[in-house]
């Protein structure tokens, strides 16, 4: 039971992680239609942001919150100076910049933060300490039906909570949310009825930007330190959870970001030889795999119409 | 604007300029293992390598649109394939060669059963996993007793010691001697040669009835299969075809002795490497991974220790002597984002670009042509719709 509950609330707060990165891609998917491969890597960029503003004693709220603020902008511009101009020639074109966009992070962190390139795993060495948002220390834990569980998970939990009912609060009762409902809803009909869908997805691509910038601060709190390869894995459990939830739906991307670090925990955990912590993405693999083969609209989702 | 000359199609002037193409072509590969210095055979044999990777991924993914994100698998299949094949049973290592090929073809054709249903960028999601999960598999405890884990295997390669042989060639030898001090030519001749099989799979396939049915699926799959192309069989084999020449290249790394699961090409970051060497060569193009190749691995080498200020030539120390690593994944990812603004068909087509305004090959008459590459004009890139978001999105329009 102990140990089932330490399971439930780790899986929990990585899953918490997962379900904003997760979110951001959905936001941007549901605007524009792309997928957004950079997520992950913009995310990194803003961590490493806010390490940087920790590093010139900038107390890490205050840092977290000028890095998603940073992550916005970095959004905003990508989507106005590159993708929109990319996305009047082809679906095909985004996908590779939003790739190269990838690469460009990846190597501008190492650029500007350092970190030699292993000469064999092509991923960054350097690893920097990162502060956590929460109380982190090995003695700070709460103790509930027996099980320790550590008040970082319970904060991180309760951020991502709150962070959560705050954008639906946005979508569902602000203007600005149902301006970009309706250009998720249908682009051409928006603009017509006088929105400006442009300055709409400048907005989603900059909230997704710092609602990754987020996750990637959590993130590297849970996992005390910054690398360079912190956010391969997470993107393929993020996109492993957007799926799960449906691709157009910012709630089922939530429910699949708990759902997916619930199930790989769990999995991690009860089947130790089989799955293991090698195999955790193995794990979300086959979500992935088995979600698109048998619910490609996912849990949530809209269905598509298929006609070959 | 007229081209300044034209050159009819199979007439001499066409034929007088692939011969000399092809006797250039031929001397420069005969001299880099002869003249060239070990550390450019190294290079030559590296760039074949991802050229091999490269040509595989093109057919895949410039000629028939589907996206693959996962072709660091196949290829590290190759790999582990030759490199258990000749740790565990003593195999010859190209003996492996065929059995990796076989081994990839079936994987690939199984990856590609879920393909039929996943499209686009989704497609790109389950190979991206599948190049991410694949290193850890080899990691898994279950199967390390084959696979060496984390650690990796090590003499994998041939064993040169025991078959102390040099091959002669009227007293000239390009191969290189094979006693284990000087064996680099040996492993830059493998690379020819497999690049040379895998262009010419491509190039057959491209150039034949198959081949114009793969542009039609890239193009529009719904009027492919009116026309009478069967979209699942021909997407699975060219799926199959694809990983299975994707892994000889990776059983060339093998040959060289040593397998670590965190060989770069093996883990995702490999299928990046392969995009942007597909795409800055030209997606579609069957030479356009042949020059991205070359271009992505010279570039590499040249900057590969510019971390250090003092590497970097004086004209360019003041653009790059602030950046703490080589400067090479950056000026990959810039060229890739700037090559779709101005041009997606990466330097194959602007080259073809430039060509056609000097000189106009005039193609034989209808009928008697095979069909060559696509028009720009026409066909400007793999195409798949964004899908609409949902169902009543469309029936609005």
């Amino acid at each position: 039971m102990e140990l089932f509950l330490q399971r439930l609330v780790d899986g929990f707060s990585e899953g918490s992680v997962y379900a904003l990165i997760a979110l951001g891609l959905v936001i941007i998917y549901r605007g524009t239609g792309h997928l957004n491969f950079a997520q992950g890597e913009m995310a990194l960029f803003s961590t490493y942001v806010v390490y940087q503003f920790g590093e010139w004693g900038i107390p890490i709220g205050i840092a977290v919150v000028m890095g998603m603020a940073v992550g916005f902008a970095l959004g905003a511009v990508t989507e106005v100076a590159i993708v929109r101009p990319i996305s009047k020639k082809s679906p095909f074109a985004v996908f590779i910049v939003t790739i190269g966009l990838f690469q460009l992070l990846n190597w501008l962190d190492g650029a500007i933060w350092g970190g030699q390139q292993l000469p064999n795993s092509g991923v960054g060495s350097k690893q920097v300490r990162f502060p956590s948002l929460f109380p982190s220390k090995p003695t700070d834990f709460v103790t509930i039906f027996g099980a320790n569980i550590k008040i970082q998970s319970l904060g991180v939990i309760a951020l991502v909570a709150v962070l959560t009912v705050g954008l639906f609060a946005i979508f569902n009762h602000t203007r600005l949310g149902l301006a970009m409902r309706a250009v998720a809803a249908n682009g051409d009909s928006a603009k017509l009825v006088g929105i400006r869908t442009g300055r709409v997805l400048m907005v989603s691509w900059g909230f997704a930007a710092a609602i990754g910038a987020l996750g990637g601060v959590v993130f590297a709190g849970i996992n005390t330190n910054v690398n360079l390869g912190l956010m391969f894995t997470v993107f393929i459990y993020a996109s492993a959870a957007a799926t799960l939830g449906g691709f157009d739906s910012p709630g089922g991307a939530v429910i699949g970001g708990f759902s997916i670090g619930l199930i790989q925990n769990m999995a991690a955990g009860y089947a130790p030889k089989w799955v293991g912590q090698e195999m955790k993405v193995g794990v979300a693999f086959l979500v992935l795999l088995g979600v698109l083969l048998f619910r490609p609209s996912g849990l949530f989702g809209s269905s598509r119409v298929e006609r070959v | 604007m007229k081209p300044l000359f034209n050159i009819k199609s199979g007439g001499p002037a066409s034929w007088t300029i692939r011969l000399s193409c092809t006797l250039v072509l031929a001397y420069v590969l005969l001299w880099i293992p002869t003249s060239g210095s070990n550390s450019l055979i190294d290079t030559a044999t590296t760039a074949l390598t991802l050229m091999g990777a490269a040509l595989a991924l093109n057919l895949l993914l410039g000629f028939t649109g589907q996206i693959s994100l996962g072709h660091s698998a196949f290829f590290g299949i190759g790999t582990y394939t030759t490199a258990i094949f000749v740790t565990r049973w003593g195999w010859s290592p190209l003996k492996t060669l065929p059995v990796a090929f076989a081994l990839a073809f079936v994987v690939g054709a199984l990856v590609s059963l879920p393909a039929l249903r996943i499209k686009g960028v989704y497609l790109a999601l389950v190979t991206l996993a599948l190049g991410v999960v694949f290193p850890q598999f080899i990691k898994w405890p279950k199967i390390a007793w084959l696979t060496g884990g984390s650690r990796g295997l090590t003499d994998t390669g041939f064993k040169f010691d025991k078959d102390n042989r040099t091959f002669e060639l009227f007293g000239w030898n390009p191969w290189g001697n094979l006693r284990g001090e000087n064996v680099k030519p040996f492993y830059y001749w493998i690379a020819v040669v497999i690049v040379v099989i895998v262009y010419l799979i491509c190039r057959g396939l491209v150039k034949s009835r198959v081949g114009r049915s793969l542009v039609a699926i890239r193009d529009n799959s719904t009027a492919a299969a009116v026309m009478g192309v069967n979209l699942a069989v021909t997407k699975g084999i060219v799926f199959g075809l694809s990983a299975a020449m994707c892994a000889l290249p990776g059983c060339l790394t093998a040959m060289k002795g040593t397998v670590t699961p965190d060989t770069t090409l093996l883990t995702a970051i490999g299928s990046i490497t392969f995009l942007i060497v597909m795409v800055v060569g030209g997606a579609g193009s069957l030479w356009g991974p042949i020059v991205g190749a070359i271009v992505f691995q010279f570039i590499t080498e040249k900057t590969g220790d510019w971390a250090d200020p003092k590497e970097i030539p004086s004209i360019l120390r003041p653009l790059f002597s602030w950046s703490d690593v080589a400067p090479a994944g950056g000026i990959f990812a810039l060229t890739l984002v700037i090559l779709m603004f101005v041009a997606p068909l990466g330097l194959a087509g602007l080259w073809k670009r430039v060509v056609t305004r000097i000189v106009n090959v005039v193609p034989k008459p209808a009928g008697s042509a095979t069909v060559g590459a696509p028009e720009l004009s026409t066909v400007a890139m793999p195409t798949w719709k964004p899908q609409p978001v949902s169902a009543e999105a469309d029936e609005v329009k």
